[in-house]
């Protein structure tokens, strides 16, 4: 049966990180890896790309298979199980750098199909529901049209609004600003501040430090596969205590 | 030479008709069949189930590498003979013309199709599969809903030009003594003498009905580049 882990701060964790390994051949990408996400935390996870912070997120909803350490969400571990993963997967959305949206279908039934097949709830209440998120990602009157046929920024919304269909608790992004035009990068971010007003759990790979500072609760930055520093945002942009976490600032800056 | 008189195909039509329709039925009964099985081969070597992938790969290396007239020949003389074994009497078994037409063009199908839907399921990005796994779908509603729709609309150009080429492959059917398009315009040239005409008209049938199809491959060809472009 499932086991609740109790946080640091005493409050049930939504994610437990523990001594996690992730290698690709002799390439260690996760380096015994600790982190916990408490309910309805905000974490900002940036680094040098190649830092192994995507492959960390992607091992939460195990896309990626860890190798060693254990990774426990919302009271389940993931231990190879199809039920156990499955059912992760159900309680964690995610948003991809490259959108991933399925360009043969529309927007409307982009959001609908997962809670359909998964959750298995009628076609009405799921266009139902898909119109009142895509009413909240502000992108309602695209609902019929394809993929193709949107911009940049609104292809990430309806990414985003797909996965909130299925009602998870905790949001995964992965660079989700990162593929788009510059004048396309705000109504994104303003999604996921409104998202994180809401009291969503999230966990965000991104190098956007205004949001950084708008929203997280924490920053951490990882490099060459380790966590190597964790603090508050004003702490960690302010006064990063690491020499790495100095020269990464700097290198974003400019 | 006579002038050419067309009026003999006039009366010739319900014949030609005939031949014209065995053609289609031919043609529409191979490639739903094949794409069937096709993508059921195709699936099998995505997945490299053990064991059975290799045996599906040495089958289309097999089909892909004989003339299809072969095939037929094959199928029209050797299989009674292996039912005869089968079944214990040692007589053979015979199973009809038209019975190894319909059978062996659809086997024959299937891997030219199970080819095409091979390379589209390689096609597919691995990000359709990303985002299909963070949603939770299943394997089977992620190839049923997401990969394969994809895969059947990329080669759609590709299965069409197969297809225009299986509707021509269909008088091979001549060697088992079937009466297609081609073969009715051939007998009946025999009988009244009128070969120029009935072949230039036969002509005309093969070439409108594939260029039909070639300007649905075009459009189909066009539709995706456009769909792509904007992606």
């Amino acid at each position: 049966m499932p086991h609740q882990t109790i946080s640091n701060s005493g409050q049930p964790a939504a994610i437990v990180v523990e001594n996690v390994v992730k290698r690709y051949g002799a390439f260690a990408a996760l380096n015994d890896i600790n982190l916990e996400v408490g309910k309805g935390e905000k974490i900002v996870l940036c680094g040098p790309s190649g830092s192994g912070k995507s492959t960390l997120i992607r091992c939460i909803n195990h896309i990626e298979r860890h190798d060693g350490g254990r990774i426990v969400v919302d009271g389940v571990e993931l231990t190879g199980r199809i039920a156990d993963i499955n059912s992760v997967r159900c309680e964690v959305g995610m948003v991809f750098q490259s959108f991933n949206l399925f360009p043969h279908l529309t927007v409307a039934e982009n959001c609908m199909l997962a809670p359909m097949k998964v959750r298995g709830i009628s076609r009405s209440e799921a266009r139902d529901r898909a119109l009142s998120l895509l009413r909240k990602v502000r992108i309602q009157d695209q609902a019929d049209k394809y993929p193709a046929q949107l911009s940049g920024g609104q292809q990430q919304r309806v990414a985003i609004a797909r996965a909130l269909c299925m009602q998870p608790k905790i949001m995964l992004f992965d660079e989700p600003t990162s593929a788009l035009d510059p004048e396309m990068v705000k109504e994104v971010l303003e999604t996921m501040v409104g998202l994180a007003r809401d009291g969503m759990t999230m966990v965000c790979v991104t190098h956007e430090m205004g949001f950084a500072r708008e929203v997280a609760d924490r920053v951490v930055f990882m490099d060459r596969g380790s966590i190597v520093e964790e603090a508050a945002p004003e702490t960690f942009f302010q006064a990063p205590r690491t020499e790495r976490a100095r020269s990464f600032l700097n290198q974003i800056i400019h | 030479m006579n002038s050419l008189d067309f009026s003999i195909v006039a009366q010739a039509w319900p014949y030609l008709w005939s031949g014209l329709l065995f053609s289609l039925s031919l043609t529409a009964a191979a490639f739903a069949i094949g794409m069937v099985l096709g993508t059921c081969l195709a699936l099998v070597q995505h997945f490299e189930i053990r064991g059975l992938a290799q045996i599906v790969r040495g089958y289309v290396a097999l089909i892909r590498s004989i003339p299809l007239i072969l095939v037929l020949f094959w199928f029209f003389f050797l299989v009674p003979i292996v039912l005869g074994h089968l079944s214990g009497s040692g007589r053979p078994v015979p199973i009809g013309a038209t019975a190894t037409a319909f059978i062996t063009f659809e086997l024959f199908e299937a891997a030219y199709y199970s080819e095409i839907i091979r390379v589209g399921l390689r096609a597919v990005n691995k990000g359709q599969f990303e985002a299909s796994q963070a949603l939770a779908l299943s394997t089977y509603d992620t190839y049923r809903h997401i990969v394969l729709p994809q895969v059947f609309r990329v080669a759609s150009p590709i299965i069409l030009s197969q297809t225009i080429i299986l509707f021509q492959d269909t008088s091979l059917v001549y060697v088992l003594s079937l009466t297609d398009l081609l073969g009715a315009a051939s007998k009946l040239a025999q009988l009244n003498g009128r070969l120029v005409e009935m072949y230039l008209f036969v002509a005309v049938v093969y070439l409108a009905l594939s260029s039909a199809a070639s300007q649905c491959v075009a459009i189909l060809r066009k539709r995706y580049a456009v769909a792509a472009a904007h992606r």
